[in-house]
């Protein structure tokens, strides 16, 4: 839960805007653009509504800057609803390039390409950085529980990057699991697209920024192209862009698979 | 002198029972010291072995800010400068080079955290941090073999002959794995090293984590006869001898402050169990020394009468005390080491397991005496009969003949 609603909520981003009529799905309710006081829960409920059932096969690269190293992957991401998902790693280091990480569930399996083998990841490891980048293991397989976990209240409206957007404020229900003690989250008004969270710890002090930009318009829905994460560690970034989306394709069960995996072959 | 010697003999067995109380008293206190602090001392004595020949070494030559934040990415560029460095600084010193980070292994099926250690195998008759136990040793050079802790390897259901794959981040960030051969399982003088080492060959694991020619540390080893406790000297020494800016030299106790401070605090517990004993012992030795001159009361006052003059009343006494002193410190010290060499190795390997801070409490100690341990009995063995004698001495010594004639 540590780091609810990001690389989940992109892996199945695409899904977002899934739709190949142009229209939203009619059980969609509709953006509340013009209400100040919006209910969030229900916000966040229709953002997880898009991404269930839906599948996409999208191509992105993944940017991560350390004080000790940068560098840049290039990947594709073929995903089927929450559960689903398979990354290919297509360019990156010499040893790393063919790489695979299968998500099935809550598990998670790695494909390597210089040994030759598959490997799956033991739960203690899942609070690990996935291909060094500043997301974890962990946000690779949980789900977007927010709306579950989370006391959610409009505070404002502010201008933020040229849009007006809700200035929500999350704590965290007391029975709940999350590290954090509190999440500031900025909704765009226009499309409900998430444009930044921040996420303090227990004490209250930041401990690292989620941006959402490069909103582009595919299809009825607008969704961010690029996540930036930034974490409290100094130097450290890491950014996620779209090159690619396609939506709704059908995707073979087997392209999920564990044989599929240890072959090596996407 | 000599006559005041045997003056002081021939009255400490007057009343022979009350003597030899006395004397057992602090006899058994000697011993209680003797073996206590022997014994403390001889199980730091083989951890500190364990650590400095081990996997720690004496010092450590690191990137710098390895130790706060451990990278693999923070290396000892260039290993063949540091050991010069270190060869110039300390004579005599041995330098490894060593690569270690932390990984995945798997087998099979099976899955686990495990620290991947590349170094350069022992050459026979060198010690070695690892002790193979099944199989066999990794060839001398770069062969994609390993050895895996006998622990893990049970884990991971791997036999020699077996195969492991190991995945980690190399040191430009990208993912580093490939596929090894198990060529044998070791133990270590570390339970959590069994339980969590791979170890390599040296050019293997920096071919594995792309170093190049860097190495993560540079593990330095005084030569027999240093001291193994105290390496603040060689420290600042080798501290000297090569760049601060980028590398960073730290003795065993910094790489352990932990256990340093625990092994701290435990010698100091000695003093007051020292204490203890000193006062106990000494209230004991007072009793006594108070109740022989207080007997002989009539007999310092014709003493007295009879010229002797009261300093040597009071040396009498003191010598009395002393003499008690001297007997009843041999005689624990004899006691404490026939009880330490009589059971001469403790096996404690059912009832302590695991570590203490990175090294395996030892399950073997041979016992032995500890020179400390005899110089402390010493000193409150002598401070103890000092203590208790010089009241009824000083007493003694001022009675006055005529009074202390008719004392009944």
């Amino acid at each position: 839960m540590r780091r609810a609603l990001c690389l989940a909520v992109l892996l199945a981003a695409p899904a977002l805007a899934a739709d190949p009529k142009d229209t939203p799905p009619k059980d969609l309710p509709p953006c509340p653009s013009a209400s100040d006081n919006p209910d969030v829960p229900a916000l966040v409920k229709r953002t997880e509504q898009l991404l269930e059932g839906r599948s996409s096969i999208a191509v992105m690269t993944m940017a991560i800057q350390t004080p000790a190293w940068s560098r840049s992957l290039k990947m594709k991401v073929w995903s089927k609803g929450r559960d689903y998902a398979l990354i290919r790693i297509l360019e990156g280091g010499p040893r790393e390039t063919g790489m695979m990480t299968l998500k099935r569930e809550k598990q998670l399996w790695n494909y390597l390409p210089q040994a030759g083998r598959v490997m799956k990841l033991p739960a203690g490891m899942l609070g690990d950085s996935w291909m060094g980048s500043d997301f974890t293991n962990d946000d690779l397989v949980k789900g977007n529980s927010m709306a579950d976990d989370f006391t959610s209240k409009v505070e404002k409206t502010v201008d933020f990057a040229g849009r007006k957007a809700w200035f929500v404020v999350m704590t965290p229900k007391p029975d709940s699991t999350v590290v954090w003690g509190k999440v500031e989250m900025l909704l765009d008004r226009a499309t409900c697209v998430p444009l930044e969270q921040r996420f303090y710890d227990e004490d209250g002090a930041l401990a690292r920024t989620m941006a959402f930009s490069d909103l582009k318009q595919v299809g009825w829905r607008t969704f961010p192209a690029k996540l930036t994460v930034t974490p409290a560690e100094k130097g450290r970034k890491t950014s996620m862009t779209y090159e690619s989306i396609e939506f709704d394709v059908d995707i073979p069960d087997d392209t999920f698979g564990l044989r599929r995996l240890q072959s090596g072959r996407d | 002198m000599f006559r005041l010697v045997s003056l002081a003999w021939r009255n400490l067995w007057r009343n022979t029972r009350r003597t030899v109380i006395t004397m057992s008293a602090l006899a058994l206190g000697c011993a209680g010291i003797v073996g206590l602090h022997s014994y403390r001392e001889s199980t730091y004595a083989i951890v500190v072995h364990d650590i400095t020949e081990g996997l720690i070494g004496h010092l450590q030559v690191h990137g710098q800010g390895y130790q706060e934040a451990p990278a693999i990415s923070t290396v000892v560029k260039d290993p063949v400068q540091v050991e010069a460095a270190v060869e110039g600084a300390l004579p005599g010193a041995k330098a490894e080079r060593r690569v270690m980070g932390a990984g995945l292994a798997g087998a099979g099926e099976l899955s686990s955290p495990v620290m991947i250690i590349g170094l350069t195998p022992a050459e026979k008759g060198e010690s070695s941090l690892h002790t193979v136990v099944e199989g066999r040793d990794l060839s001398p050079t770069a062969s994609r073999e390993v050895l895996l802790g006998r622990d893990l390897a049970r884990d991971l259901g791997v036999t020699p002959g077996g195969e492991l794959v190991l995945v980690s981040q190399a040191a430009d960030g990208s993912v580093a794995n490939d596929r090894y051969t198990v060529v044998g399982t070791f133990t270590s003088p570390s339970a959590e090293f069994d339980q969590v080492a791979v170890v390599l060959q040296l050019q293997d694991a920096q071919d594995f984590f792309g170093l190049g020619d860097a190495v993560t540390m540079v593990v330095v080893r005084l030569p027999e006869g240093a001291d193994r406790e105290d390496v603040t000297g060689p420290t600042a020494a080798l501290r000297a001898a090569l760049d601060l800016k980028t590398l960073e030299a730290l003795s065993w106790g910094e790489i352990l402050p932990e256990f340093r401070a625990t092994m701290h605090s435990k010698r100091q517990g000695q003093r007051v169990v020292d204490f203890i004993v000193f006062l106990i012992v000494g209230l004991g030795v007072f009793n006594a020394m108070t109740m022989s001159t207080f007997e002989r009361t009539r007999e310092f006052g014709v003493m007295g009468a009879l010229g002797t003059r009261p300093r040597r009343v009071l040396a009498l006494i003191m010598t009395e005390a002393l003499l008690q002193g001297v007997l009843a410190f041999a005689a624990g010290v004899l006691l404490g080491a026939a009880v330490l060499y009589s059971v001469g190795t403790v096996d404690l390997s059912s009832v302590m397991q695991g570590d203490i801070m990175g090294a395996r409490m030892p399950s073997r100690i041979d016992l032995a005496v500890n020179h400390a341990a005899v110089k402390n009995a010493a000193l409150v063995a002598f401070l103890t009969v000092l203590a208790g004698g010089v009241v009824p001495a000083v007493r003694a010594a001022r009675l006055k003949p005529v009074e202390a004639m008719r004392h009944t």
